[in-house]
């Protein structure tokens, strides 16, 4: 395992519910990597076809393997490169239920996917009307490290993330489609869960206006002590070359020891008031 | 939460940023050539002139002045010129005068003492003038319609609310004033009293019964779901008072939708059909 890599937080706006535009995009948002010597690439929520998509989300919707997934991998082997992309999955043993996944390939092809477990359904957010919730987090021991998965809205619940690095995942990855209005909970909640997990935060958020909602891009990478490492431009699209310094996690584990001073017996507390309130 | 007018304070850099950036980018992924947009002399269709003009420069926006003889006020006309040069747009005059004559003509119901069955066809009017223009030149209808005025149902059914796009409809009256204040449109026109003109001497706050401070308010805290006792005691007003405009409010919800379609099949439109709005 490198004890450095160097990712790229590609904060692209996409074209809705055009794939082949979106995929062209990728492609060259990742030679554009491979050409900075980075390891990973990291594209936003849903940027195969845009967020707000509404009902056309089951004519977008793939399998995976799929299509969209296996020019994805072809990239990843021509490249070299190690990408993570959000897009509708549909399921492959039904006709019409869909996940919103994060997609992880490697140069040997398919690493692995994350279902997001919580789909905001409030204010102008309609997730559960369309996604079945995973019920899985997500870590990947690779080549380049544990990286975990989450996505957006999961960012809110600390259990997500808690359990992706008790699972061994040092650098979380938290791909978003996070509206302008909600910028400065993303930007506390990005310090705040890699600062109680010790672990790197690579959080990659689209940008673009879809149907009048304004994302608000402001991609970044944080320490496992909270600190901004790297930051993308807010509102437009940007590329940033960042590096994660996996050195830096034992100091900040002995500074700030969140996770020897677990205290399981509180989560069983959790389960059960979490059930009756 | 406390209602002060604190809680109406925004970023407006921030605000008028995000606005500039939603106009251009509509403009832009609908192929416009432009805007086309009312320019009545008041503070709404002052700011969205502004807004329209430096999101995509003055030259694509034209703001047209379409008076009638009844509620004509030489002001609005004054007002509205200042604005266009101010932010560089380009401007024309029509008077409606003998196409609403040609309607009360021709209606064989028409009744002159109801005003306001008559002022909607003034509105409604201004409407077609504006998407003429909109068709013949490749543009699209900006509208000026703000929160206050939408909230209260304040408005002509597919009249003055008619648009393509509102860039404002987020925006409390008080807010949608300070805004201008920020754009620089010149405070006397800001603090202007509003009128739809539908006839002569008309004023928002008098025919709304309050002052748009309060309104401001009151509609703030129901948009927050406060109760109306909440509101009435934060306030230090009559119940009866939050209770007219909330009912006014929710009374009004069929001005801002699509007509209710009655549900007989798979999908409907306006009830469970939902498609992305492509504006290209």
């Amino acid at each position: 395992m490198k004890e450095k890599i160097k990712l790229a937080l590609a904060q692209i706006s996409s074209r809705r519910e055009n794939k082949k535009e979106n995929l062209q995009k990728i492609e060259e948002f990742t030679i554009k990597a491979k050409e900075q010597a980075a390891d990973l690439v990291i594209f936003p929520e849903l940027s195969l076809t845009g967020y707000v998509v509404h009902d056309q989300i089951y004519e977008l919707a793939e399998i995976i393997p799929g299509p969209s997934t296996k020019r994805i991998e072809d990239l990843a082997k021509k490249t070299g490169m190690h990408i993570i992309f959000g897009m509708p999955e549909l399921s492959e043993k039904t006709e019409a239920t869909i996940f919103n996944t994060a997609v992880f390939v490697g140069p040997n092809g398919f690493i692995g996917r994350y279902r997001k477990m919580y789909l905001p359904t409030h204010s102008v957010f309609e997730e559960k009307r369309y996604f079945r919730p995973g019920y899985q987090t997500a870590s990947f021991d690779t080549t380049l490290g544990n990286i975990g998965l989450c996505i957006c809205y999961d960012i809110f619940f600390p259990e997500v993330f808690r359990l992706t690095r008790l699972k061994g995942a040092e650098l979380i990855v938290c791909i978003s489609a996070s509206p302008a209005v909600r910028r400065s909970y993303f930007e506390i909640l990005t310090a705040a869960r890699a600062l109680e997990n010790t672990a790197f935060l690579a959080y990659v958020n689209l940008v673009g206006v879809e149907d009048g909602l304004q994302f608000w891009g402001g991609s970044r990478l944080v320490s496992p002590t909270g600190d901004i490492l790297a930051k993308a431009k807010y509102d437009e699209e940007d590329f940033v070359i960042c590096e994660v310094d996996y050195s830096n996690i034992r100091p900040a584990e002995t500074f700030i020891p969140t996770l020897r001073d677990l205290r399981p017996e509180l989560f069983d507390k959790l389960k059960k008031h979490a059930e009756l309130f | 939460m406390k209602l002060t007018p604190t809680v109406l304070e925004l970023d407006l850099p921030e605000v008028e940023k995000r606005i500039r950036r939603f106009i251009k980018e509509y403009v832009e992924k609908a192929g416009a050539d432009g805007i086309v947009l009312g320019l009545s002399g008041g503070i709404d269709s002052g700011t969205v002139a502004a807004l329209s003009s430096l999101a995509i420069g003055g030259g694509r926006v034209i703001g047209l002045m379409l008076p009638e003889k009844e509620t004509y006020n030489s002001k609005d006309i004054d007002d509205a010129k200042c604005v266009a040069e101010k932010f560089g747009l380009k401007t024309q005059i029509c008077d409606i005068t003998p196409v609403l004559e040609s309607f009360y003509k021709t209606i064989p119901i028409f009744d002159q003492a109801d005003k306001l069955c008559k002022g909607n066809i003034k509105a409604r009017t201004r409407m077609i003038y504006l998407y003429y223009y909109a068709n013949k030149l490749n543009r699209i209808v900006c509208g000026s319609s703000d929160k206050s005025e939408t909230m209260m149902g304040y408005f002509t059914k597919w009249g003055d609310v008619a648009a393509d796009l509102s860039p404002i409809m987020d925006l409390y009256k008080t807010q949608v004033r300070k805004l201008a204040e920020h754009l620089g449109i010149p405070p006397e026109l800001a603090s202007k009293s509003s009128t739809p003109a539908l006839w002569p001497n008309q004023l928002a706050e008098t025919e709304l019964g309050i002052k748009y401070e309060t309104l401001d308010l009151i509609l703030y805290g129901l948009e927050r779901f406060m109760t109306t006792e909440e509101i009435a005691q934060q306030l230090s007003v009559e119940k009866a008072l939050i209770e007219k405009v909330k009912s006014r409010w929710l009374a009004t919800e069929h001005k801002r939708r699509m007509p209710l379609a009655a549900k007989i099949e798979y999908r409907t439109v306006g009830a469970d059909f939902r498609l992305p709005r492509h504006t290209y």
